[in-house]
């Protein structure tokens, strides 16, 4: 594994998840989540939980980071955006178990569902297009004369 | 493609059992503690059809990562698979927990159950979708 790209690769995940998030969920989706209130720390307490968030966001770029560079051997923009889709759908099961459980309106689902899509496609295509793995070594040899 | 429905139908009847047993079942009196979180249990039942579909989603994106990148591994790449599957779950109970008021003992408990889940989805996942060219060989 070509670690110095693994890195650079993760930096770049982790700063436009973490960038989107912030835009998505916590500008554009805010007066839907404020719909409920109830449901969320206030704004003091979200600050002090902040750390937590800062933390899962690096976890989740690391592992899809990890993800793409390990099961896309051949790496690429097409296919790291692929697997990340794949992975963003899990995230949408689980979005569909919670809204199911927690009082959250169909707004705030189909918001976290397309968030977590456009998110995981960007962040793959991102990995995909810095992660590449070296070309292999290539070997000439001449062939004899019979 | 037999063998990737078998997967994924094997995946889906383990997830929606252990749904049921660990957060129903097993994780009651916790679920309970943060019940002004959750919706009433009337309720719950009435978008029950939900929880199905989510978690047959959840199979099935399972079993399309594993037979797109990880298939030929068996059980051990299942495994593996579902590990990490899981942790990517954590960190996103990571910005549930940082937004909201939920008790940090009831995420650690769904979190051991999830890893439990995801490990035995991989080994039933890993165990039955075989690709093609090994099942040959």
């Amino acid at each position: 594994m070509d670690w110095k790209k693994f890195f650079i690769a993760f930096v770049a995940a982790f700063g436009f998840i973490f960038l989107f998030g912030f835009l998505w969920y916590g500008k554009l989706m805010h007066g839907a989540h404020q719909e409920v209130p109830a449901l969320w720390r206030t704004e003091a307490d979200f600050g002090n939980h902040f750390s937590t968030l800062v933390f899962g966001h690096i976890v989740m770029a690391f592992f899809l980071t990890l993800i793409c560079a390990r099961f896309v051997p051949a790496g690429g923009q097409g296919a790291c955006a692929t697997l990340a889709i794949l992975v963003a759908l899990i995230y949408a099961g689980a979005d569909l178990i919670t809204f199911a459980v927690q009082p959250l309106t169909t707004k705030i689902l189909c918001g976290w569902i397309v968030g977590d899509l456009i998110q995981f496609a960007i962040a793959g295509t991102l990995i995909g297009a810095i992660y590449k793995p070296a070309p292999a070594h290539t070997t000439f040899v001449k062939e004899r004369s019979p | 493609m037999k063998r990737f429905i078998f997967a994924f139908i094997a995946a889906f009847i383990f997830i929606f059992l252990w749904g049921w047993f660990y957060n129903g079942v097993l994780l009651k009196d916790v679920f309970a503690e943060a019940q002004s979180l959750f919706r009433p249990r009337e309720e719950i039942m009435g978008l029950f059809h939900w929880i199905i579909i989510g978690q047959a989603g959840l199979a099935l994106s399972f079993v399309l990562i594993y037979a797109s990148s990880f298939a030929g591994g068996g059980i051990a790449a299942g495994v593996r698979l579902g590990i990490m599957l899981e942790i990517l779950a954590v960190s996103a109970r990571c910005a549930i927990y940082a937004t909201q008021p939920f008790p940090a003992r009831f995420l650690v408990l769904v979190s051991v159950g999830g890893f439990i889940e995801m490990i035995v989805t991989g080994v039933i996942v890993g165990a039955i979708y075989k690709p093609a060219a090994v099942r040959i060989s």
